[in-house]
């Protein structure tokens, strides 16, 4: 099993008011730096007392460009949330698999019109 | 020039008195703009939020900016939200703790925006008494407004706020203006499609559609605020460029103004006195995000 790596979002922001995205920027990098070693990753909510989604897509939604789904799904879990913003956040998560899965088959198709095959 | 200002709701004729003034000083810079507001009886205090947008675009202009006739009754409701304090008058102390007051804000602002949001609505005891539920979801409604201007309208002239509590209709009204591109601008440069203001607000209002491009995904703010005022049986407005959009009672409403508003405002009014819950039905469990 892979070394764990323990992030407070509190911590990392330095407020329990997740509202802005450059602040889910600042979670999106730890996360992606330790996923990239290999390492799992804990993130805590504790203290925290409000999302957005603006937040929770930079912070969590933008890994889905990077990391595939089976590695988000065994390399991070989230502890301390409120079932509320649980549930924002799997919102959040099903419009950035959409999202990046839509932009896959975008550039795809735009490849094929330009002849591209890399 | 000299305008006349009529009374002004939180409606779309109020939002079309608005984007008159905007006309009738758009092309005008170093000159004296006397808004004449002796016909004023009545102006919902959440809408100074598009209001300061328009006289800070004129004043951008390097026009003056004189609000005149001002009756009594007005004058000191604009006085205890701080409104006529960017115009020259003294802010008084809101006896009644029914305003959140109207504020200017840079779209680098976001925890400014928390923090006044916290002190204004959250951390005052005259604020209506909301289920914790109801705060919650409000709260981070207003959150959403705020987020969804400084990602999408690319304003360089801030965000604009103000809101205010009626008592006896148990309602909360509150207002966030930008100075942007708007909506239908965001969608003709995210996919290249052409459409009316108020069909340009539809598509953004609905199903997964979003002007975001690049690494960070997007498109849920006004989602969630469309359910969350259905839930609440509240009203959304949501007013770009010449689009008008309204959410009440599960329906939506459009329009089309004969001139552009200069950006966005979106206007959310809920029930203060809803008891729904807010809690969800089903238990979720953190192993079934991803």
């Amino acid at each position: 099993m892979s070394q764990a790596t323990n992030l407070s979002v509190f911590e990392i922001v330095g407020s329990s008011l997740c509202v802005a995205s450059d602040d889910g920027q600042k979670v999106h990098d730890r996360i992606a730096s330790a996923m990239r070693e290999g390492r799992t990753v804990n993130l805590s909510f504790l203290n925290v007392t409000s999302i957005t989604s603006a937040f929770l897509n930079a912070a969590i939604g933008q890994l889905y460009g990077e990391f595939s789904e089976d590695a988000i799904r065994t390399g991070l879990h989230v502890t301390d949330m409120e079932q509320d913003d649980l549930a924002l956040l799997r919102r959040v998560v099903e419009t950035a698999k959409a999202y990046f899965r839509d932009k896959e088959g975008f550039t795809r198709a735009a490849n094929e019109v330009l002849g591209d095959e890399s | 020039m000299k305008f006349l200002l009529p009374s002004i709701n939180h409606d779309r004729l109020g939002f079309q008195k608005l984007i008159e003034l905007n006309v009738a000083a758009a092309e005008v810079s170093f000159e004296d703009v006397e808004v004449d507001m002796s016909s004023v009886t009545w102006l919902d205090a959440d809408m100074c939020a598009p209001l300061g947008a328009i006289l800070y675009r004129l004043s951008a202009a390097l026009n003056e900016i004189r609000l005149t006739g001002i009756r009594p009754d007005v004058e000191a409701s604009l006085c205890r939200n701080g409104f006529l304090s960017h115009y020259g008058r003294e802010k008084v102390p809101d006896r009644w703790g029914t305003t959140i007051p109207y504020q200017r804000f840079e779209v680098k602002d976001d925890r400014y925006f928390a923090k006044y949001i916290e002190d204004q609505f959250i951390h005052r005891h005259e604020m209506p008494r909301m289920s914790r539920g109801l705060q919650k979801k409000f709260r981070e409604s207003v959150f959403e407004i705020f987020s969804n201007a400084v990602i999408h309208s690319r304003t360089r002239m801030g965000i604009f706020s103000c809101g205010q509590f009626f008592p006896k209709k148990h309602r909360l009204v509150f207002s966030v203006a930008d100075l942007g591109i708007g909506i239908r601008e965001n969608v003709r440069l995210a996919i290249g499609k052409e459409m009316a203001a108020y069909q340009a607000i539809v598509w953004a209002t609905e199903g997964t559609n979003t002007t975001k491009k690049g690494k960070i995904p997007g498109g849920l703010g006004l989602k969630l605020l469309r359910e969350f005022v259905t839930l609440n049986r509240g009203v959304l407005r949501i007013v770009s460029d010449a689009g008008y959009w309204e959410l009440s009672g599960g329906q939506v409403k459009t329009a089309l103004f004969p001139n552009p508003f200069p950006g966005t405002v979106v206007n959310i009014e809920i029930d203060t006195s809803d008891q729904h819950s807010y809690v969800l039905s089903s238990e979720i469990s953190p192993q079934d995000i991803f």
